[in-house]
């Protein structure tokens, strides 16, 4: 089953009709799915840098233009860090610890007690965009959520060549 | 063409499907026709004219000569299913119980996933809210509410009911639903409601109609309950006139029956009865009713009954001469409270898309179709994914040039070309093997599932008789059958159009349920029993009334109707019920309460084993039951004198490569219509007809008895 770029765009801004989402969602994915994903995200963004991997709805690594250096990089363009760092330790942190600043979010009594659980909110220092929010026990360290093998997953998995990378 | 106006035409069924419209004539010497002409959404009467047209040219008659001949008619259809499917109804207005304003929207949850293959069912990310029949911005919630035990612990606030009418009526409702929490147990805050609507909507000079659920389904289950009222608020009226244009087209052509439709308890009820949400499903269950009355025919009480058709696969058991009954089906995604002809249903018909999976190399049925597109073999379709019909055609089993009579054209390089790309050269197989390898996945996947349904009841296959019907049924018979060890196998001459067929057979019936909650202790004083009994016989003449009033409608008088009490049993604090036919015609004293009892019992033993039977728990009744039935006119089979076991040299056609088992052999091809009574082909055989083909292989041998049943064994 191979699908057109028009509709993978359609997928990624939500405007898919739902039986082609569902025939996507409930059968195999077809083989030439990333590459046309990449490519829809790439005519969305305003940077020049090339997505080598989406993250999060804002949120990609990416290889820079000037120095083939792989990084987490926002929307904005606003630059996080190295692809292989854990980008929350370089984003705007708004801890919810208090009563208080969880009933803005949650009605009344309808938010867990601070002391068993907060909220941790991961933002950009530069457009302010949310990218994650945790839901950690209070002295939790931050969690790096991931490291992608991006080798492998280009040349194992969806079969690409492996862009280019300055060490 | 043979040409014979001697006999009168007696019986009509009509299946109007999504693609294909059948009908089916009798005469009264039981010869009979098929007809088929494309649906018509637009207009369904003028579907069934075509296909009545195109029948009754076997016979060189006309419509306008034979309607007024007819005796009776029965019409089983997508009408209403698709009005619900595409969401085309009343703009209904809901009343509940204040809080309780999403229940509908929520569909108890699992009507996210309803009609899901198992694969898509665990996969949360394919679960999907279809859009609600009555939106939450018409929906209303008033103060009351009564217990689990029936007892009013918030009296009905009159005001608010007045006030939700008003507001419903200015939203646009047409049609006003009222559903409150126990409703079932205790009518009264309902009844209540339901006349402060109707007085509300007097003062606004409103005729909009109100339905309670009270007054349709009082069963237990309040989603079920709640949706049930409600399709038939948003999907019954409007099918009415549906039913309204195929009556007059009738009339117009002379015709003096009054048309019934096939409803989803087996019998049929006519167009203008008051509870029309029950023929949302009509179709299928016409092939049940005709099998049992084949059955009967034959002698044979246990029937496995099996239809499959271009997208699936259904099953039905009749044991006993009885079909079982489920009472909270789904349909259309809806759970919903309607008596239904139980039916098992696998996603894998002849249309079926056949694709290698991507990981595991291994050929994957479905669960998609190719629908009326019938695969890539008919370039026409537009489709480049190879169906089980492809397979066929590169194998031999379908005549390229006489599809659906010729009306089709295949094209068998096309469907060859396509497998070897998609399925033969991934494998490294021939094409030939490709396809077989298909169609024994198939054939595997049937009788493995036709077994399962069998013996996961607790049945011996040995004791049944298989009947094989469908469009697409005879050409795989052989197929799922081989193995499985039934008693006999029988394909109808007329397998395509079977469900009209059945249709035709099934009584003029109406059926009520009404839920009663009644425990009685194995040992329990006679009182008690009596006690029961009270219960039991209220609840079956209030029943009654409904009945006859609906017969009544169609001017019967309430002398005509023959009512037939039934009860829900079960042993105290067991979960599941059985479906008793009554041994008493009504109930009052303990003797009737005992031999209420032992038919449970026996049933009971019957259904599961003597030795589960667990009279020390005590008796539950869940349930009460009335059927009505009025006395009407039937097909009757054919009955032909034996022409010997040589076949006429006319219905010879001579023969095709087939394979199969790793070789192509030549098949002989036999003219259905021109086989005789008596008859016997050995296979490798193929018996063409314009809608079905009757596929017997190599191993397998065919008679054709009196009444036009072909009978398949293996050689031994």
């Amino acid at each position: 089953m191979t699908y057109t770029n028009e509709q993978v765009a359609n997928l990624i801004d939500g405007k898919l009709d739902w039986e082609t989402t569902f025939r996507m969602l409930s059968m195999p994915k077809d083989g030439s799915r990333f590459e046309q994903y990449l490519a829809a995200l790439q005519s969305r963004v305003g940077f020049k840098d090339r997505i080598v991997l989406p993250l999060g709805p804002h949120l990609y690594i990416v290889q820079s233009a000037k120095s083939k250096q792989w990084k987490t990089i926002c929307d904005c363009g606003h630059e996080f860090c190295d692809y292989r760092e854990n980008w929350k330790l370089h984003a705007a942190i708004h801890v919810r610890d208090t009563e208080e600043a969880m009933t803005e979010v949650y009605p009344k009594l309808m938010a867990p007690d601070t002391q068993w659980q907060v909220y941790r909110e991961y933002l950009c220092p530069s457009c302010g965009t949310l990218h994650d929010v945790e839901a950690p026990t209070p002295w939790y360290p931050v969690i790096h959520d991931f490291e992608p093998d991006i080798e492998a997953f280009y040349q194992e998995w969806v079969g690409l060549p492996v862009p280019e990378k300055a060490a | 063409m043979e040409v014979q106006t001697a006999s009168r035409v007696e019986v009509m069924g009509i299946d109007a499907g999504g693609t294909m419209t059948d009908t089916f004539f009798v005469r009264a010497d039981g010869r009979f026709v098929v007809g088929k002409a494309q649906s018509n959404p637009a207009d369904e009467s003028l579907a069934i004219f075509n296909s009545s047209e195109d029948a009754l040219a076997h016979w060189a008659r006309g419509v306008d000569d034979v309607y007024p001949e007819l005796a009776t008619c029965v019409y089983s259809g997508t009408a209403m299913l698709n009005r619900v499917l595409s969401r085309k109804g009343l703009k209904v207005g809901l009343i509940c119980n204040k809080g309780f304003e999403q229940i509908h929207s929520m569909g108890r949850a699992l009507q996210s996933y309803l009609g899901y293959a198992l694969e898509d069912r665990i996969h949360l990310n394919t679960h999907r809210y279809d859009e609600p029949l009555v939106p939450v911005s018409r929906t209303r919630g008033v103060t009351e509410r009564t217990d689990v035990q029936g007892k009013v612990v918030i009296p009905l606030r009159a005001d608010e009911v007045r006030q939700v009418t008003r507001e419903l009526v200015d939203a646009g409702s047409e049609a006003i639903v009222i559903c409150l929490l126990q409703s079932h147990k205790n009518e009264s805050s309902e009844q209540q409601a339901r006349d402060i609507v109707l007085d509300e909507l007097a003062k606004l000079k409103s005729e909009i109609p109100v339905f309670a659920s009270v007054d349709y389904y009082p069963s237990r289950k309040e989603s079920h309950r709640m949706n049930t009222t409600v399709l038939e608020a948003y999907g019954a009226e409007p099918s009415r006139q549906t039913l309204k244009k195929v009556s007059d087209r009738f009339k117009k052509h002379g015709a003096r029956f009054d048309l019934r439709v096939m409803a989803t308890h087996g019998g049929t009820i006519s167009w203008k009865a008051k509870e029309l949400a029950r023929t949302i499903v009509s179709g299928p269950i016409g092939g049940v009713i005709g099998s049992r009355m084949l059955g009967e025919y034959l002698g044979d009480e246990n029937i496995a009954c099996s239809d499959i058709g271009g997208t699936s696969f259904d099953v039905a058991l009749i044991t006993k001469g009885n079909f079982a009954i489920k009472s909270d089906p789904d349909m259309a995604r809806l759970v919903l409270s309607l008596p239904l002809v139980a039916m098992d249903s696998v996603g894998a018909g002849a249309g079926s898309f056949v694709r290698l999976d991507p990981y595991s190399k291994s050929i994957k049925l479905g669960p998609d179709s190719a629908g009326y597109r019938v695969g890539t073999c008919w370039p026409e379709s537009g489709l480049d994914t190879v169906t089980v019909s492809d397979c066929h055609v590169v194998l031999g089993y379908l005549n390229p040039d006489n599809f659906l009579g010729g009306a089709v054209k295949l094209d068998v390089q096309r469907a060859r070309d396509h497998i070897k790309v998609q399925l033969a050269d991934p494998l490294g197989l021939s094409v030939e093997d490709a396809a077989a390898g298909v169609i024994e996945l198939l054939d595997l996947t049937l009788s493995e599932y036709l077994r399962a349904n069998i013996s996961a009841k607790g049945y011996n296959p040995a004791e049944f008789t298989c009947f094989s019907y469908g469009g697409a049924g005879p050409v795989h018979t052989y197929g799922y059958t081989e193995g499985v060890g039934f008693k006999d196998v029988v394909v109808p001459a007329w397998a395509a159009g079977f469900s009209a067929f059945g249709c035709a057979c099934a009584d003029f019936e109406y059926r009520y349920d009404k839920s009663v909650d009644l425990g009685v202790a194995q040992l329990a004083p006679d009182a008690d029993k009596e006690a029961a009994c009270k219960t039991l016989q209220e609840a079956w003449s209030e029943l009654a009334v409904k009945v006859i009033e609906e017969f009544v409608i169609n001017g019967y008088k309430p002398d005509d109707v023959i009512l037939i009490p039934g009860y829900k049993m079960q042993y105290m604090g067991q979960l599941n019920d059985l479906e008793i036919v009554s041994p008493v015609p009504s109930a009052a004293t303990a003797a009737d309460w005992d031999q209420i009892v032992d038919t449970f019992e026996t049933t009971y033993g019957r259904v599961y084993a003597s030795s589960a039977r667990s009279p020390e728990l005590g008796f539950s009744v869940t349930g009460a039951i009335l059927r009505g039935t009025v006395v009407t006119q039937k097909p009757v089979l054919p009955e032909d004198a034996d022409a010997g076991p040589t076949p006429p040299q006319e219905a010879y056609l001579g023969t095709r490569p087939f394979y199969r088992h790793k070789q192509w052999v030549d098949a002989a091809l036999w003219k259905m219509e021109a086989l005789k009574a008596g008859n016997h082909i050995v296979g490798p055989a193929i018996i063409e007809s314009d809608a079905t083909t009757f596929v017997v292989p190599d191993g397998f041998e065919t008679t054709v008895d009196k009444h036009r049943l072909f009978h398949l064994k293996e050689v031994r």
